[in-house]
């Protein structure tokens, strides 16, 4: 089966800056992985990439065997870091716009989601906190029935109290033929969901295994692995 | 999909334009009612001249507030849900790039023209207050016409101005969503170089507008032949036309390019 991402000496680079250099990696199906690195060290780039947001210096990307575009992003489910919201909407006019964009979009389940969470589908997104918004971005994102769900930092800007539900939501919600690739650099958090690791340090990949041959060869969590890796 | 992308771009932003376009009916009518209130009044009373005046003015200081006030809102919706934050939603979204620039250019240009037909809607109105104001001002103008010509504007003519009115309608749209675009090819300092490539834009057109009028008088000189105003007039539309097509044509290329193959989020 064909990886559902395919990297080919992805490069990209701003004026003399190199933010990726030279990428291979190919990501599986049905598995969730984390792209871990400190700031800076190209994991949003490649996710933007990813998205068809950035185009690369040089080198190739595939998505389900295709570049970035109209079809890939019928296929990927993409959480930037950043709220891309439209202030003035309401929370159910966002619902209803992802409708009328993905035809993956599952109605029941975002509101569902959206009842669990206690977020009254009349608010106005420029009523909610920052945190609530995030939460409602995310729930957008999961409400779909994606190959892959790029999530960017989804648990960097809320609580340690909101991260759980924020997890959990994300492992009883994807399609569990897709790929979850999720980027961040709370490692510790998210290590118990993760089939898969990718370390990504100044534009380089500089490991990609499971996060179960990680704890058995090397007898420690990913979290105490990483911070070996990336020490300062 | 284009369909789906201009029903939520008009959703996004009919609420405040449409309540701009009230703030022109609101002042027509005050302007109105003052002008007929001084063409009626039986007193000498300076007081109520003074009012006329000062509502006038307002009225004439909304007008440009709302027709600039327009502008400045739809570029900035154009930059902050294309190349902002919003942007990393509507790139993701499975469209076209050519559907993105259709439905944010022709409801950026419908409201344009909204604005256009109301605030000429409304002078016109203005000027029925005073009947002979408006009687004199189509007097002037047909003697002008009958002054320069001696031949009448056709149907066709009038028809054909507006049409190329609204190509440049789409043109003033697609060339700031052109220099926007364009801004964004530099990593820093986006802003600053779409203002640069509008200044670089406009400087470029004043000086084809320039050399084609200079061709074109040389030309009328050479053959010596009196142009009247009305075979002027429809040589003018032919050219706003012609211009109009030309620029919607460019501008559209160079939005397409940087947001279709050379897109930087960043």
């Amino acid at each position: 089966m064909t990886p559902v991402v395919q990297c080919m000496g992805l490069t990209k680079t701003y004026g003399r800056k190199i933010a990726l250099n030279q990428v291979y990696l190919n990501l599986e199906r049905g598995r969730i992985i984390g792209l871990l690195g400190p700031n800076g060290s190209g994991k949003t780039t490649l996710i933007k990439i990813m998205n068809g947001l950035l185009k690369p210096t040089s080198g190739d990307i595939l998505i389900n065997g295709q570049r970035p575009g109209v079809d890939t992003k019928l296929r990927v489910s993409y959480l930037p870091e950043r709220t891309y919201l439209q202030p003035g909407m309401k929370v159910m006019e966002l619902v209803q716009y992802f409708q009328d964009f993905y035809p993956d979009f599952r109605l029941d389940r975002a509101y569902d989601m959206l009842t669990r969470l206690q977020i009254p589908p009349q608010e106005r997104l420029k009523n909610l906190s920052k945190g609530t918004k995030e939460k409602v971005q995310l729930i957008m994102v999961m409400s779909r029935d994606a190959d892959l769900y790029i999530l960017d930092e989804p648990i960097a800007g809320v609580d340690p109290a909101a991260r759980d539900y924020i997890l959990s939501t994300i492992v009883n919600n994807y399609n569990h033929s897709g790929s979850i690739l999720l980027s961040t650099h709370l490692i510790s958090d998210v290590e118990s969901i993760l089939d898969e690791v990718v370390f990504i340090k100044y534009g380089n990949i500089v490991l990609q295994a499971g996060a179960e041959q990680i704890r058995q060869n090397e007898h420690k969590s990913v979290d105490q692995f990483f911070r070996e890796v990336f020490a300062c | 999909m284009l369909g789906k992308l201009m029903k939520y771009e008009w959703k996004a932003t009919w609420k405040l334009l449409l309540s701009a376009n009230l703030v022109i009916v609101v002042m027509t009518f005050a302007a109105w009612i003052m002008t007929n209130l001084v063409e009626y009044s039986a007193t000498d009373f300076q007081m109520i001249d003074f009012v006329e005046i000062m509502v006038i003015l307002t009225y004439v200081i909304s007008m440009f507030a709302v027709y600039v006030g327009t502008s400045i809102f739809l570029i900035y919706r154009f930059y902050t849900s294309t190349y902002g934050d919003q942007g990393y939603l509507l790139h993701t979204l499975p469209v076209d790039t050519h559907h993105i620039i259709l439905a944010k250019v022709s409801v950026s240009a419908l409201w344009l023209l909204i604005n256009s037909v109301m605030i000429t809607g409304s002078v016109l109105f203005l000027f029925t207050a005073r009947e002979d104001a408006f009687f004199t001002m189509m007097e002037g103008m047909a003697d002008v016409i009958e002054l320069m010509s001696g031949e009448e504007i056709t149907l066709f003519t009038i028809i054909m101005t507006l049409v190329a009115y609204v190509f440049s309608l789409f043109a003033k749209v697609l060339k700031v969503g052109a220099c926007i675009s364009l801004g964004q090819l530099s990593s820093n300092h986006k802003l600053m170089l779409s203002f640069a490539w509008y200044v670089g834009i406009y400087l470029v057109e004043c000086v084809c507008s320039g050399v084609y009028f200079a061709i074109r008088l040389a030309f009328q000189e050479y053959s010596n032949s009196y142009m009247s105003f009305a075979s002027y007039y429809d040589t003018q539309w032919e050219t706003t036309l012609l211009a109009g097509i030309l620029s919607c044509v460019i501008y559209y290329i160079l939005t397409w390019y940087v947001m279709g193959r050379k897109l930087n989020l960043d």
